[in-house]
């Protein structure tokens, strides 16, 4: 087929044919954004996101926005700039959640049997609805990398919160004080994960007595800040057209 | 070269579904026999488990067992891996098999990691209720910060039942008493799909109208704004101030529900209890030791002294786990796991009792196709060809004492 004849006859056609794209198109992004984003995340929020004995007020609180907020910020800046569509950072979120309940289902519980209530995955979609919003509100790459990137670190915890509370009850085992979520990771017994592996509690935020949640959750927003600019001209790079040459159409 | 960027493109994209696919799959790794594939020095010269006892060959589901043992850190510990000054005592089982309802040593519980003390004694038990139904191998097992995963000796249990009927039951302190097998689940499950419910919402707005085309169109002839309605701003500021209440309001309902938490607890243990063996009043000096690679045996040329005040005989030689008795002295009674027990596996070239004050050089052989199967011959080809081990001595009323033996060890191949 030559390059001027065209491969539709009618409107109707053409506009089913941009349709047929946009599904084939979403659905092709959704599933490489979950494997891409999956594996990045196992591999930097891994067993802080895995056990819920690793989740507390300190260290998960802030690596878990860090960590997710990179291809958020990378499919935003291809989404907006090319399509100005705003759905980046929840369908990355879509993509991982789907990705990460499959494999804690078959896998952690389905394989391993460990309990869903002990080793479900984090809830990353306040931060990314309000990280969408404000790129379409504002229209600009600051304010989303400030206001929204900020944000995205503070409502991490209170939006996981709901989960893992009844989680942090206290119980008295056998003489000594822990919670349920440290009880989980006691009775279910991990032998590849002995507990000094757990970083959990560790750091120098010492000075704030018992409000240490609000204060990694800030020091997690400033530095999501840093990586949505990284990761978003990351984004912008990798959606250029310079690599496809005009011969080809 | 078309069709070589074609084939290129197909390659890498077969590439990314199967590493996709691989982390969806990805599961925490449940070994069962990395016993065998632990270097052997790290077995014979680390951790000396001694006196285990599995209490039960088969539980039912919801049923306890315990494992009870002692463990000898060893005063020899090799340079190459780190000192257990950050320990934690596990158990080697595939999974959660079992739960471990409690583990202690010298009487103090340790949900948590603990300093060790080289050259001390500890007695340890390990409480394990069956979870799902199954024959497991379990191990004796302490994990040590920097030198990984030391695996003690291993024994078949049989778990009958079913794991639908296992249950957790724990009483919290503010009084409420909980399955923590199934507690919380429906909670997680509401709060996942809602929020992922809210997101697919979020897409399916943008969704319903053209997408990538004509908004790609659009974009490249500078009519980028007018993608953007008064609806669609209307609609996203609902959601984002939507998703803000939400938050703000089910933090506060859950602080409501629950308003006595604590933060997980950490930290490591320290002044674990020791136990006081019986001082050794045997001195044991190696005068040489061989392996002798085809007959699957160590031979040692031990000089013994006694300088206590009874007649002794050396009834046993414990390394790795591996025990080789000399059954004329000394017989397990505890159902130790059948492929660690040597009966018959130690001969003393005089075992006659040994009179306090005197001194007998002898030649004491400890044979057993566990070397092989057990890997513990390999020793010889580690980068510090020593062995370690416990000998165990008897005298007439069953008085036992334990002298460690610490000495390089050259391999005969003929
Ligand atoms: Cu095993």
């Amino acid at each position: 087929m030559s390059a001027s004849q065209s491969a539709v006859r009618s409107r109707a056609e053409a506009v089913k044919v941009s349709r047929t794209f946009d599904w084939l198109i979403l659905f092709t992004l959704f599933f490489v954004v979950l494997g891409g984003y999956h594996i990045h995340y196992m591999l930097t929020g891994g067993d802080w996101d895995f056990w819920t004995d690793w989740k507390d007020r300190r260290l998960w609180v802030t690596v878990a926005p860090i960590v997710s907020i990179t291809f958020p910020a990378a499919v935003q800046a291809c989404l907006w700039y090319r399509y100005r569509l705003p759905f980046g950072a929840v369908v990355c979120i879509l993509g991982l959640l789907l990705g990460e309940w499959i494999n804690r289902y078959l896998n952690f519980w389905g394989w391993t049997y460990f309990p869903v209530n002990f080793c479900f995955p984090s809830n990353l979609f306040p931060g990314a609805i309000v990280l969408d919003a404000v790129l379409l509100l504002s229209g600009s790459l600051t304010v989303t990398a400030v206001v929204g990137g900020l944000a995205y670190g503070l409502l991490f915890y209170p939006g996981n919160w709901p989960i893992i509370a009844p989680l942090h009850v206290p119980v008295e085992y056998n003489g000594m004080m822990m919670t349920l979520a440290d009880l989980q990771g006691y009775h279910y017994v991990r032998t590849g994960t002995p507990e000094y592996i757990r970083m959990v509690e560790k750091g120098t935020l010492r000075t704030f007595g018992k409000d240490v949640a609000p204060v990694s959750a800030f020091f997690s927003g400033f530095v999501s800040i840093i990586i949505y600019f990284l990761w978003h001209f990351f984004g912008k790079w990798f959606a250029q057209t310079t690599f496809v040459s005009s011969e080809d159409f | 070269m078309k069709i070589l960027k074609d084939k290129v493109a197909k390659l890498s994209f077969v590439a990314l579904l199967i590493t996709m696919t691989a982390a969806m799959f990805y599961a925490p790794t449940a070994s069962a026999h990395g016993e065998k594939s632990q270097a052997a020095f790290m077995r014979m010269r680390t951790i000396h488990w001694f006196d285990l006892n599995w209490s039960k060959d088969e539980v039912a589901v919801n049923d306890t067992m315990t494992l009870t043992g002692k463990f000898y850190v060893f005063q020899g510990w090799p340079e190459t891996v780190d000192k257990p000054e950050v320990s934690f005592l596990n158990v080697g089982i595939p999974g959660p098999v079992f739960i471990r309802a409690g583990s202690w040593i010298g009487g103090q519980l340790v949900p948590r990691s603990v300093s060790l003390e080289l050259g001390e004694t500890y007695e340890f038990k390990v409480l394990l209720k069956a979870r799902r139904p199954g024959d497991w191998h379990v191990h004796a097992m302490m994990n040590v910060q920097g030198g990984g995963p030391i695996i003690g000796p291993g024994k078949w249990v049989t778990v009958t039942g079913s794991m639908s009927n296992f249950v957790n039951p724990v009483t919290t302190l503010t009084g409420e008493t909980i399955d923590l097998e199934h507690y919380n689940l429906d909670n997680t499950y509401f709060w996942h799909g809602l929020w992922y419910a809210i997101g697919l919402l979020w897409v399916a707005y943008w969704a319903r109208k053209p997408l990538f085309i004509p908004r790609s169109i659009a974009v490249e002839s500078g009519k980028a704004n007018t993608l953007i309605t008064a609806l669609d701003r209307k609609v996203t500021l609902g959601f984002a101030v939507g998703t803000i209440a939400i938050v703000a309001a089910s933090m506060g309902s859950t602080n409501d529900k629950y308003p006595i938490t604590t933060p997980l607890q950490a930290g490591l243990l320290r002044g674990m209890k020791t136990i006081e063996l019986p001082v050794a009043t045997v001195k044991v000096k190696v005068e040489d030791a061989t392996y002798r690679v085809p007959g699957r045996a160590m031979q040692m040329t031990l000089t013994l002294t006694n300088n206590g005040d009874s007649a002794v005989r050396l009834g046993e030689f414990n390394t790795a786990g591996v025990r080789f008795l000399d059954p004329a002295v000394s017989e397990d009674e505890s159902g130790y796991p059948d492929d660690l027990l040597a009966e018959e596996g130690l001969t003393v070239s005089d075992n006659s009792p040994l009179a306090p004050g005197q001194s007998r050089t002898v030649q004491v052989t400890a044979s057993d196709a566990a070397w092989e199967v057990y890997r513990l011959a390999d020793l010889i080809y580690d980068p510090d060809s020593r062995f370690a081990g416990l000998l165990f001595f008897y005298d007439a009323s069953g008085n036992r004492q334990m002298v460690t033996v610490d000495a390089p060890l050259i391999p005969t191949f003929i």
